[in-house]
Parts: structure tokens; sequence; C-alpha cells
């Protein structure tokens, strides 16, 4: 076989490769060198690929990631049904991809290293604050560390091997709790509060 | 040198305080072998564990089982922490393994202990030389009159001139051997201390990257001001004193002729009688090979940091991280004031990193259990003996008593492997009895399972074969 009838094959091949390892998750470039350099050569045709789906192809060059999320709507376009499911996240996930945000917008703020490592009593600690008083100690570890399974689950953390109870926090966090988000978090919160001050005041006004 | 400052620093330079520190001998003893004999930069934490197992053992077995009583990896974590500062713990990118540095204050209290042992001896000439040879460098290198650095050229030609025509005279001067000595003294002295400097360089460029980082976060001003200010510093690493000076050594370094000369003079000095007679550490034979290590480590960090603070400048991400911070004091307030009585369950919703595929035909399909047809034929009033133990003697595994075992095993250790309990426990019931261990492991909190590591377990059957099964490796926690 020449070298001239092997190379389209490859290519295509590799463009195979990068679609469904994108459909299947994130791609990272610490994890496939290979499949992330074949990713930045095929962007193109990529894009082209996933706008046929109604997909939009994040890539983030500098921070080493890529993922797959849901073309906005263009206006007198009929939308496409939504290949990119909506995840409903309980109050205590969504406090501890806030805080664990903080965490790494922090450590940006002072030291250079790549890579964010919270061992889990620090998360523990961080939560801690936010829980009611006098919260059951037992029953608050079994709560964070099904938090803590859920935000693994969704990939914004990842247990390093090694028995020693550390979890990388996945820059990708920040692709999904961006300022859209926090703002919207920080409104249903104030929302919330202002209904339990109501609540409060109503309840207040009844007793004489 | 006043009062208040030397009070500061005894509290807070960790140098200072690792001269102070309880276990001063066992902390410098091992940070000299591990990082300074070997010349080592960032050791994975499971080699340096190690070696200071061994470490400790040597010790306790001088000074008795009860000396230094934590485990080499408590230790390690210890001189790593903040009030320490020792060692730097950090995860390199693509490992999941922590790995440690010494830092670059540890290094200079060891090497200052060191130099307490008597040197063998003390040269002063060539330290004269080097100071009239660096007062003559920097004299000439300013001297902006073209007659005077003619004249001075001048000099040194005359001076060359007459050395040779002794030469040639075949009056050729040898050094003696006390000058011998002395100068390769000072050399290996400079030598190893540019290692250190290394270390120190590459704090010094940690410590320039967080001030920088810090004037950013903390930034009042509009972005535009900030920018004029920091634009200055976009390079602030690599273009820094220390960084122009480390970019000539390297450049000075990296070329293939003097690589080459340095190994040739080296081999030819350490062939000298006279050095010989120093004996020399063998070390210093390849020491530019450990300047090009521990450089190019150097070179790296600096690449990286320049790198990241560049990203983080960039003016987009810098709008954003201020919008974020803003929106996350506003959360913490929020979540504060409703602590006692937090939102019910589903609040907010978040989109999958990726598309949800289901793909039908991966999953099984179905198929019609079997049904089982009773054959229709009479039943018999059965008139054999049948021994009614057949029903009783299926085989019961008393979980309990595992259990017990395993209790027994954490009397006396942190921590135990499946193979280590079976030693000491031997399986009775074969397989069966393996299961159940397996299913008291999931069950088990404190037991975990690591697919990277696998183990081999060995028992009898009941018919007295001997059995093998390797599995991953399960560890009990106490």
């Amino acid at each position: 076989m020449t070298p001239n009838t092997n190379r389209p094959t490859d290519a295509a091949d590799s463009l195979s490769l990068v679609l469904v390892a994108l459909m299947k998750g994130v791609v990272y470039q610490e994890g496939d060198a290979n499949l992330w350099h074949g990713l930045l050569n095929l962007q193109a045709r990529v894009r082209e690929h996933v706008t046929v789906l109604g997909l939009q192809l994040v890539l983030d060059e500098t921070e080493g990631y890529a993922y797959l999320r849901q073309q906005p709507t263009a206006e007198g376009r009929s939308a496409l049904p939504h290949l990119v499911a909506r995840r409903q996240l309980g109050y205590g996930v969504s406090l501890l991809l806030v805080l664990l945000r903080k965490k790494l917008a922090e450590s940006e703020a002072t030291v250079g290293g790549p890579r964010l490592v919270l061992r889990r009593e620090e998360i523990l600690d961080l939560v801690r604050l936010f829980l009611p008083e006098g919260t059951n100690e037992a029953r608050m570890v079994d709560k964070l560390d099904a938090d803590l399974a859920r935000v693994i689950e969704l990939g914004f953390l990842r247990k390093l091997r090694g028995g020693d109870d550390a979890y990388e926090v996945r820059r990708i966090l920040k692709a999904f709790v961006d300022a859209q988000w926090l703002d919207a978090f920080q409104q249903k919160l104030a929302d919330y509060r202002a209904h339990l001050r109501a609540h409060l005041t109503e309840e207040n006004g009844a007793t004489p | 040198m006043d009062f208040a400052t030397l009070d500061t620093l005894r509290h807070q330079h960790p140098a200072w305080r690792l001269l102070v520190a309880d276990h001063a001998p066992l902390i410098a003893s091992f940070l000299h072998r591990g990082f300074l004999e070997a010349n080592a930069r960032a050791l994975p934490q499971r080699e340096l564990v190690l070696k200071l197992e061994d470490h400790l053992h040597t010790l306790r077995e001088r000074l008795g089982e009860e000396a230094f009583p934590r485990t080499a990896a408590a230790y390690l974590d210890d001189w790593a922490a903040d009030g320490r500062g020792w060692l730097r713990k950090f995860y390199p990118p693509d490992t999941d393994e922590p790995h440690f540095d010494l830092t670059s204050a540890a290094e200079r209290a060891i090497r200052w202990l060191s130099q307490l042992a008597d040197r063998s001896f003390v040269g002063t000439e060539s330290r004269l030389r080097t100071v009239f040879h660096l007062l003559e460098q920097m004299t000439e290198g300013t001297e902006v009159d073209p007659e005077a650095r003619l004249a001075e050229l001048e000099r040194r030609k005359a001076e060359l001139e007459a050395e040779m025509a002794q030469v040639r005279a075949g009056r050729v001067e040898l050094m003696d051997e006390a000058a011998l000595k002395d100068r390769f003294q000072q050399m290996s002295d400079t030598a190893l201390g540019l290692l250190s400097d290394f270390r120190e360089l590459e704090h010094g460029f940690r410590e320039l990257d967080r001030v920088v980082r810090e004037r950013i976060a903390t930034w009042e001003g509009t972005q535009g001001e900030l920018l004029e200010t920091v634009l200055g510093e976009h390079d602030a690493i690599s273009g820094s004193d220390q960084g122009r000076s480390f970019r000539a050594f390297w450049d000075f370094l990296m070329s293939p002729t003097r690589q080459e000369e340095l190994t040739r003079k080296l081999e030819r000095v350490f062939a000298l009688p006279a050095v010989q007679a120093l004996k020399p550490d063998p070390r210093l034979l390849r020491i530019h090979f450990d300047w090009l290590e521990t450089g190019e480590h150097t070179q790296r960090t600096v690449a990286r940091l320049s790198e990241q603070l560049r990203r983080y400048l960039d003016d987009r991400a810098w709008l954003e991280n201020r919008r974020i911070m803003q929106l996350l004091r506003g959360v913490e307030q929020h979540a504060l004031a409703v602590r006692n009585q937090p939102p019910g369950r589903a609040f907010m919703e978040i989109d999958e990193p990726s598309p949800s595929v289901e793909l039908p035909l991966e999953r099984p399909l179905f198929s019609p259990p079997v049904r089982l047809r009773m054959a229709d034929s009479e039943v018999l009033e059965a008139s054999e003996d049948v021994p009614a133990e057949a029903l009783f003697s299926q085989a019961f595994i008393d979980k309990e008593r595992l259990r017990e075992n395993l209790r027994h095993a954490l009397q006396t250790r942190e921590q135990v492997s499946l193979a280590e309990l079976l030693h000491e426990a031997p399986l009775q019931q074969g397989l069966a009895e393996l299961v159940a261990y397996l299913d008291l492991a999931s069950d088990e909190r404190t037991a975990l399972f690591e697919d990277s590591r696998t183990q081999t377990l060995t028992w009898t059957d009941a018919r007295g074969r001997a059995r093998r099964i390797t599995l991953p490796l399960v560890l009990f926690h106490r």
C-alpha cells in the first residue's frame, strides 16, 4: 500500500475517533495526546459534523479540554430535539459546585500550580460552614459523600488513584459553572431567602 | 540584624525553624541524603516514603523502637505543611501521585549545617584572585572610553607575550600543590553552590508569580489601568534580572563545545595527584549534567509560570474572574443566611458534559425464560435410605467469624490486605469463604479495592489441591 492511499483512510479514522470520543464525554489534552492532536487538526470538520446534530464544539486550547454542547437555536429556525440532557441538581450538590469553583478561582489568584487537588477533609471543611447548626456530623459526612459521588459522576471532580482520599478539581468546571450559571444561582437563592422572610413575618403577624 | 528582625526570622523563616526543630538531625540528615546527595528534584511520594522508612528503620535500630513514633508518610506531610515549609508537595501534570521537592530555605539550612563540619583545607588565594577578576571584568565592561579600553587590552597582550616568551625559553611554571588544592576547593564549592542556586531561583520565580497574581486579584481600579501596570510585568518572570542571568547561563551551558570542554577539563583535573589527595566527590565529574538537569527543571517552571500568568491576564478571563468573584460572594452570603432552612431537593440545573446517546441495540434483547417441564411420570415413594445430612451440610459461611478475623488483624496495624489476612487466618471453606470476604469488603466502608495493583491468594481446597487466584488488591483499614 502506498502512503497516498493510506492517508485519507487514516484521517477518516481519526475523525470518527474524535467524534465518538466527544459524543461520549469531555476530551482532555492530558488524557490522550494523540486524540487531542487529532481534534486540533480536524477542528473545522468536527464543527461541521456536529452542527448537523444541533451541537456546538467548545474547545479550550489553553486549558486543554473540549466538549459538545447544545447549539443555541437560531431565530426563525425550528429547534432540534436536544441531544444534551440537563441534569437536576440538589441544593447540596449545587452549593458544592459553587464552593469548588471558588477554590479554583482562589488557587488561580495565588499559585501558578496547574492543578488543584483537595483532600476530602478540606472539602468537608468548605461545606461545614453552610450547614444548619447542630447538624449530625455522621449524617453530614454521609450526605457529603453522596454529593461528592454526584460531582464525580458529573465529571468535575476526579478521585486520584492511591488511597489518599484526594480529589482533583477539573478545570472544565469553569466552563459549566460560569458567571451566567452563578448569577442564576444567586438569583434563586435571593428569591428563596425573600420567600423565607415573608413566610416568617406572616407567622409573626398571625401570632398575637 | 536588629532584635526584631531576627526574632521574626526565627519564628517565620523555614531555615531557622528547621535548625531549632526537635527532630532537626532526623530531618536534615534525611533531606540531605534524599535530595542533596542525590542531586534530586521532585521525588514521587512513594519513593520518598520508602527512603524515609529505611532511614527511620536504621535510626530505630540504633535508638530503640520508640524513637520517632510516626509513620514516614506522616512525617513527610508534616514537613510539607504550611507551618514548616521544608518540603514542597505538589501534583505534577499527568500523574496522580503527589511529588515532593526540597524548599530552597531548607536547602540553605542543610548546606550551612554541612559547613559546620571542619574543612580539611581552607584556601584563600584563589578567592582573592576571583575578587580581582570580577573587579577587572566590571571596570572593563563599563569602560566607555575606547582609549582606556585599548590600553587595558594592550597591557594584557604584553603580559601574555611575556608569558609565552618564558614558555618558549623552556621555563614552564607549574602551579604548586597548595594553589591547586585551593582552586579545586573553590571550584567544587561554586559548582555545588550553583545547584542550590537553581532551587532558590525557582523559588524566586514562584514568589514573583505569586506577587503578580495577588496584585491582579486585589486590583480595585479599571482593567485598563491594571493592564498598563501589569503590561510591564507581562514577562515579569523571564524578564526579571534573575531571569535574564539564568538565560545567559543556560545559553552558555547549552553549547555542545562548552560541554565537551567541561568534561575534558574536569577529567584532567581529577587525574592530578594533588586533587586526588583531596578525595574529591566523584559526582563533581558529572556536575554539568546535573546542572543541565536541574536547570531544565527551572527552565520548565519559568516557562509554565509565564504561560499561566499570560492566560490569567487574558482580558476575557480577567473580566469573567472579577464577575465570578463578586457572584461567589453574593451566593455565599445568601447561603449563610438560609443555612438553617436550606432549600429542598432539586435546585439548579446543569448541562451534561456530553450528548446522551442511547444505543438500544447495545441492550440485551428479550429472551424468553426457559420453561421447565415436569416429565409426566409417576412419582414413586422413595424406598432407599438417603442420608439426611446432605440437606444440612450446605456450606454455611459465618460472616461474624470473618469479621472477627479482620478485627483481630487490625488490632495491631492501620491496614491489612486480604492476602495478609488470609496468611494469618487461612481459608477453611475455600472459594465460598473468599467470596464472603469480598462481599464483606464491598459492604465495609473502610475497605478499598485497588484495580491498579493485584494480589495473588492461595488456599487448599476440600480435595487437598492447591488453588491460586489473582485479584485486584483489597485493603481493609481500621
